[in-house]
Formats: structure tokens, C-alpha cells, sequence
């Protein structure tokens, strides 16, 4: 027999907010900047310059500035782009999972991952730009009639990224925007002078008549089930950069969907990082929830164990077939980069898996704040460890090298991370960064209801 | 022309919907507009069929065609000789024909939806900055008297597509819905 819920009694259960509360504290975020603000603000923009510098030294000098070198000739930059490609992966796809299975706990997660889905391809996008041997002639990629009388190659993995990534940057912006669609109005509503005006214009004249509600429901499930197949294959492709190779460690027929799981599993645990930045900072404890970090905890937990499951299978299937140019990279890797190795699989796997079995530890914020930004550490160096050992001994022995970082290149991984905080940052100020309308729908159905002589909420219960 | 009351709860709101069709006006002239989404039917039934989908069709077919034109044409007309392998690759034709015909239907849901949803509105519109703070407004259009309301030219005898309240005049039709709007509560009634 099942035992009613503790709220049937009324001590626990949680009393409706009003609108007016819920869009008070929701657009806390949009108050006028104050002076840490600011300080975040012109922190995050040294940073960008001190990248910009770096940069601009490459480009006057060349790339001998950088770590890369004949066999490496990948290395920082393309780890970051894969690294910042699979960090986006996770934020549209989330959401539009959740939306799908209509889970209603997703509500105040989805804009938080809608918005970094965005900023991390734009990110991403910059680093085959800024990898380009000569970038000022970075548009010979794109397709247009020139005097040149030439037309990019489709058949370079290079032209499949860039059409890929074109399409989920305009894809993941639209389907922000259209989430946000009703909470630009909203903002518009309280907004005075030129703010009223621009609210206004990206509003479109939304009132939130029950006919535009019922088109936009289906056009947000619609888009939902349209950006999941191009996420998936945005990520498969950058897989395929190395899988359609000859080279020992990335022709392998794992290495997609392999790709995927990574990229989903550092998306997720980047959520939830920033899920716990936006609770603290703009006091929202009352809506992400111990339940919100549990579920997420639980998403995590299963794709580490994925992602596990397919690492063993690439380096178990190495290790048994005992190729030696494959079982030869696999050695100068460990051998080379023990430690890196041993922080990678500590964090991608033994830690998560064990910590988060953990109803506590799932939880726990100090341990979800610190377990996630150790995964995201651990998957960029996931990245390095599958692009840098296999370019070092390629099939040639007589070719075999090695490769470190330049400071030019860490200074511009440095710059793609601060640009990232800092659009995130000035986003947060200027657009409401909960989905304020999906958080109010909510409110506006929580309610008891009677069932014989209990009373029972009519949603269920967040414990 | 068109009647916006303004009530501070969904119950008088839903109250005021059921009072005007007492009244005789008919379903399709009432909308509520509301800062978030109610269930269809908690206070108006809205038309279960929409179009918007065929545009998303005709996007993800013209980005087909595009995205193989981009990819096959391109090549077609460029020939790059790579040993044996074929100028017009099917693999990564088929990855840029994918991805261009997910964008143009992305693209396409959104050309759809604002389309179905008469957005961006280019006139003012009736509207209450109330109904940000939860305030629920029931809009009210009104036809002229004799013209037909209730259902599609030429689908029924005329007189049954004709509200009967949209029979009288619009002055006394405007007084009655008013009337209605102030016992089922509203805050305020604004006038087009």
C-alpha cells in the first residue's frame, strides 16, 4: 500500500507564489549593474585583450609561435575547438529532451543551458578561424563566385564542419530566442524609455493571446525534435575530422558516437557549474532546487558511466588486437602523459560514478560545484589526449615527435574562456536568464487538490 | 473593433467567457490573453489545426535541394581529380545536403510560426502591461451587425453563422459585454 506524501498533512506543501513575486525575483538579474559587476566586466574584457595580443602576435610572427610542429600539427587550438563544440552540445539537447518528456522540473534549468549552447559554438567557432595558418583569407571557405575561380572542396572534413557548425549556431539562437519569445514581452511590459522600445522590437507584438500560446507550444516541441538530429550530427562530424583519417588512435568506428557522449556528458556537468553560479548569484534558491541538482546528478551519473563503457571498449579493443602502431600510441600516451591520463579517467569516470551513486552527494553543492568543474578539466584533456599522442606517432616512425603548448596558445584558450564567461555574464543582464513564463506556468498550476480526506498537491511534490 | 477586460484571477476571467457566450456572443470573436499558458479550454478553445509545419516541410526540402546543389553542384562544376574517387562524393554530399535541409526547416518552423501567429504585429494592438503581472485579459472582437462570425462562408445556412448578438448594433453589443465583464469581475475594461 502507498503511503500518502508528507505534504497531504500541509506542513511541507509549497504555498503558489504570486506572478508578481515570481517576475520580481526571476529578473533580479537585470537590476542595474553594481560594482563587482563591473569589475567581472573589465576582468573578463583583460583577459580578451590579453588573448587578442597573443593572437596578433601569431599573426605578425607566424605560426612558429606556437607549440605545433611537424608530426603535431594540431594541437591547443583544435583541442579547444572540440572541447568548446562539445560543451555546446549539451545545453540544446538537454533542453529539448526535457521539453519533449514535458519533465517539469527542466523549467528553470532550460534557459541557463539554451544560452551557454550559444556561446559555446560561437566560441568554438573562432578556433579553426584562429588555427588557419594565413586567417585573414579565412572566407576562401565560403562557397561564392570569386575571380579565383575556385569553390571550396565538400569533400574536406573542414567544409562538413563548417556547414555544421553554420547551422547550430543559427539553430541553437533561434530556438533561444524562441524560447525566450514570452519573457521578452514580459521584460517589455516593465521596461521604460529605449529599453521598452528594443524589448518591444524583439518581442514582435507578442500578447500572449491563447492562439499565439497554442502555435508557439507546437513550434517549441517541433524545434525541439528538429535540433536534437543536428546537435548529434554537429558533434559526429567533428568526430569524423579524425575518424575518416588514416591516422593510428582516431580511425575507429566508436569514435562518434564516443564523441557525442563526451560532448553531452562535459555539457551537462558545464550546466550544472553554471546552474550553481546563477543560484548563488542571483539568489534563486527557491526555484533550482536540491531536486534540479539530484536529477541532473542522476543524468550525470549515467552518461559517466557511458562514456566509461565506451572508452573501454576503444582502449580494450587496442589492447587485445595488439596492433603495434595503435598499441604504440597508447604507450608513448601513458608513458608521456601519466598524469594527465590518470586526471582524466579520476575525473571522468572513478569520481563521478562513485560520488554520485549518492542521493547526499548529489545534493551536495560544494561537491556537484567541485565534481563538475573536475569533469570539464578532465574532458579537455580527453580532447588533448586523442588529438595530441596519435599526430605524435603517426604511422612513420622516422616522423615521430612530440608537442607542448606555446603561451600564444594558452593565452587564446585563456581569451575563448573569458569570452564565454563574458557574453554569459552580459547576457544574464540584459535578458532574463530563467525562462520566467515556463517557472510562472508552474505557479500558476500548483494547487491542492482533494482526494477523500486528504488534500494532495497537484503537481508532484519536490522533496 | 475590439474590448480588452482585465481580471485579476483565471476563475473571474473563465466567468466572464462563460457570461459572454450566455449572452450570445460566439467563441471564435473571444481570446484571452494571459503572461503565461493555460490549458486549451480553461478559458478559451483555440483551432486544433495549424500550418506552420508545412512551411518547416517546404524549408527542409528547399534546404535539401540547396544543400545538394551547394555540395554536388559545386563539385560538378569544379571538378577536383583525386585519384579514382568520385567527383560528386556521396558521403560528405549527403553531410551538407543534411545539414543545410535542417536549417532551412529550422529556419521554416520559425518563418511558420510567426506567420500562423500574424507576428510582428505592425498596428497597435489592445493590450494591458497588467497582464505581465498576472493579471488575465479577455478580448472581445465585434462584428458588425449582420456580418457572419460563427463559422466559414458558405458552410452553413447564414443565420446560424451569425451571432445572435452580432445582430444588434455595436454600441448596445460593446454595453452588453461590458456589463458582462463587470459581474464576472474585471478590473477594467479598455476600448479600441
Amino acid at each position: 500500500m502507498s503511503e500518502l506524501p508528507k505534504t497531504t498533512h500541509g506542513e511541507h506543501a509549497p504555498a503558489a507564489r504570486s506572478a508578481q513575486t515570481v517576475n520580481d525575483e526571476l529578473l533580479s538579474s537585470m537590476r542595474p549593474p553594481t560594482l563587482r559587476w563591473y569589475a567581472l566586466v573589465i576582468f573578463l574584457l583583460a583577459l580578451i585583450g590579453w588573448g587578442l595580443f597573443a593572437f596578433g602576435w601569431q599573426v605578425s610572427h607566424g605560426m612558429y609561435v606556437t607549440g605545433k610542429n611537424r608530426p603535431v600539427m594540431w594541437g591547443f587550438y583544435i583541442t579547444g575547438f572540440v572541447f568548446w563544440v562539445g560543451l555546446s552540445h549539451s545545453g540544446t539537447m538537454v533542453s529539448s529532451i526535457l521539453r519533449l518528456s514535458r519533465a517539469n522540473w527542466r523549467r528553470p534549468i532550460l534557459r541557463a543551458a539554451e544560452a551557454m549552447t550559444v556561446f559555446c559554438i560561437m566560441v568554438a567557432g573562432l578556433f579553426p578561424l584562429i588555427h588557419l595558418g594565413r586567417n585573414w583569407i579565412f572566407f576562401y571557405m565560403m562557397p561564392y563566385p570569386n575571380q579565383r575561380g575556385l569553390w571550396p572542396n565538400f569533400r574536406s572534413p573542414l567544409l562538413w564542419d563548417m556547414t555544421a557548425i553554420t547551422a547550430y549556431i543559427i539553430g541553437s539562437s533561434l530556438f533561444l530566442y524562441l524560447g525566450m519569445l514570452p519573457d521578452l514581452a514580459l521584460v517589455r511590459d516593465r521596461s521604460t524609455g529605449w529599453r521598452r522600445d528594443v524589448y518591444g522590437l524583439l518581442a514582435m507584438g507578442w500578447r500572449g493571446s491563447a492562439h499565439e500560446w497554442a502555435v508557439y507550444h507546437k513550434a517549441s516541441t517541433l524545434m525541439a525534435a528538429l535540433i536534437i538530429p543536428v546537435a548529434v550530427s554537429v558533434h559526429s562530424i567533428v568526430a569524423w575530422d579524425f575518424a575518416v583519417t588514416v591516422v593510428p588512435g582516431w580511425h575507429s568506428t566508436i569514435f562518434p558516437p564516443y564523441f557525442v557522449i563526451g560532448a553531452i556528458f562535459s555539457g551537462v556537468a558545464a550546466v550544472i557549474t553554471l546552474m550553481i553560479i546563477i543560484r548563488r548569484t542571483f539568489h534563486l534558491q527557491e526555484y533550482l532546487t536540491a531536486q534540479h541538482f539530484d536529477n541532473m546528478g542522476k543524468l550525470l551519473l549515467v552518461i559517466s558511466l557511458l562514456w566509461s563503457y565506451a572508452y573501454f571498449v576503444e582502449v580494450q579493443t587496442t589492447w587485445y588486437a595488439h596492433e603495434p602502431i595503435e598499441w604504440e600510441v597508447f604507450s608513448f600516451m601513458s608513458d608521456r602523459y601519466t598524469w594527465p591520463l590518470a586526471v582524466m579517467l579520476i575525473g571522468n569516470s572513478i569520481l563521478p560514478i562513485t560520488l554520485l551513486c549518492f542521493r547526499r552527494m548529489r545534493r551536495s553543492i560544494p561537491v556537484l560545484l567541485v565534481l563538475t568543474l573536475l569533469i570539464n578539466v578532465a574532458m579537455f584533456i580527453e580532447r588533448f589526449l586523442i588529438i595530441v599522442p596519435s599526430l605524435s606517432h603517426k604511422n612513420m616512425p622516422f616522423a615521430w615527435g612530440s608537442y607542448s603548448p606555446s603561451w600564444v596558445e594558452i593565452s587564446v584558450n585563456v581569451m575563448a574562456l573569458a569570452l564565454f564567461a563574458l557574453l554569459y555574464t552580459l547576457f544574464a543582464k540584459f535578458f532574463p536568464i530563467v525562462a520566467v513564463t515556463d517557472v510562472r506556468e508552474l505557479e500558476a498550476r500548483r494547487g491542492q487538490v482533494a482526494l477523500g480526506r486528504a488534500s494532495l498537491p497537484s503537481l508532484p511534490v519536490e522533496d | 473593433m475590439e474590448t480588452l477586460g482585465i481580471f485579476p484571477d483565471v476563475e473571474s476571467a473563465g466567468q466572464a467567457v462563460t457570461g459572454l457566450i450566455q449572452a450570445g456572443f460566439v467563441p471564435s470573436q473571444i481570446t484571452s490573453l494571459t503572461s503565461v499558458a493555460y490549458p486549451d479550454g480553461a478559458l478559451v478553445q483555440t483551432a486544433p489545426r495549424s500550418f506552420f509545419r508545412w512551411v518547416s516541410l517546404a524549408g527542409a526540402a528547399t534546404g535539401a535541394l540547396a544543400g545538394f546543389g551547394l555540395a554536388a553542384g559545386t563539385a560538378w562544376l569544379y571538378p577536383v581529380q583525386t585519384g579514382d574517387k568520385p567527383i560528386i562524393a556521396l558521403f560528405p554530399s549527403a553531410i551538407v545536403t543534411f545539414e543545410v535541409a535542417m536549417l532551412c526547416a529550422i529556419v521554416g518552423t520559425m518563418v511558420g510560426m510567426f506567420l500562423e501567429m500574424k507576428l510582428p504585429a505592425w498596428k497597435p494592438r489592445l493590450y494591458d502591461p497588467a497582464i505581465a503581472e498576472g493579471c488575465i485579459g479577455i478580448s472581445l472582437t465585434f462584428h458588425g451587425p449582420g456580418e457572419i462570425v460563427a463559422c466559414g462562408p458558405g458552410r452553413e445556412a447564414i443565420e446560424h453563422c451569425i451571432g445572435a448578438i452580432a445582430a444588434l448594433p455595436l454600441p448596445e453589443q460593446r454595453a452588453r459585454a461590458e456589463e458582462v465583464m463587470r459581474q464576472a469581475g474585471a478590473l477594467r475594461t479598455i476600448m479600441e
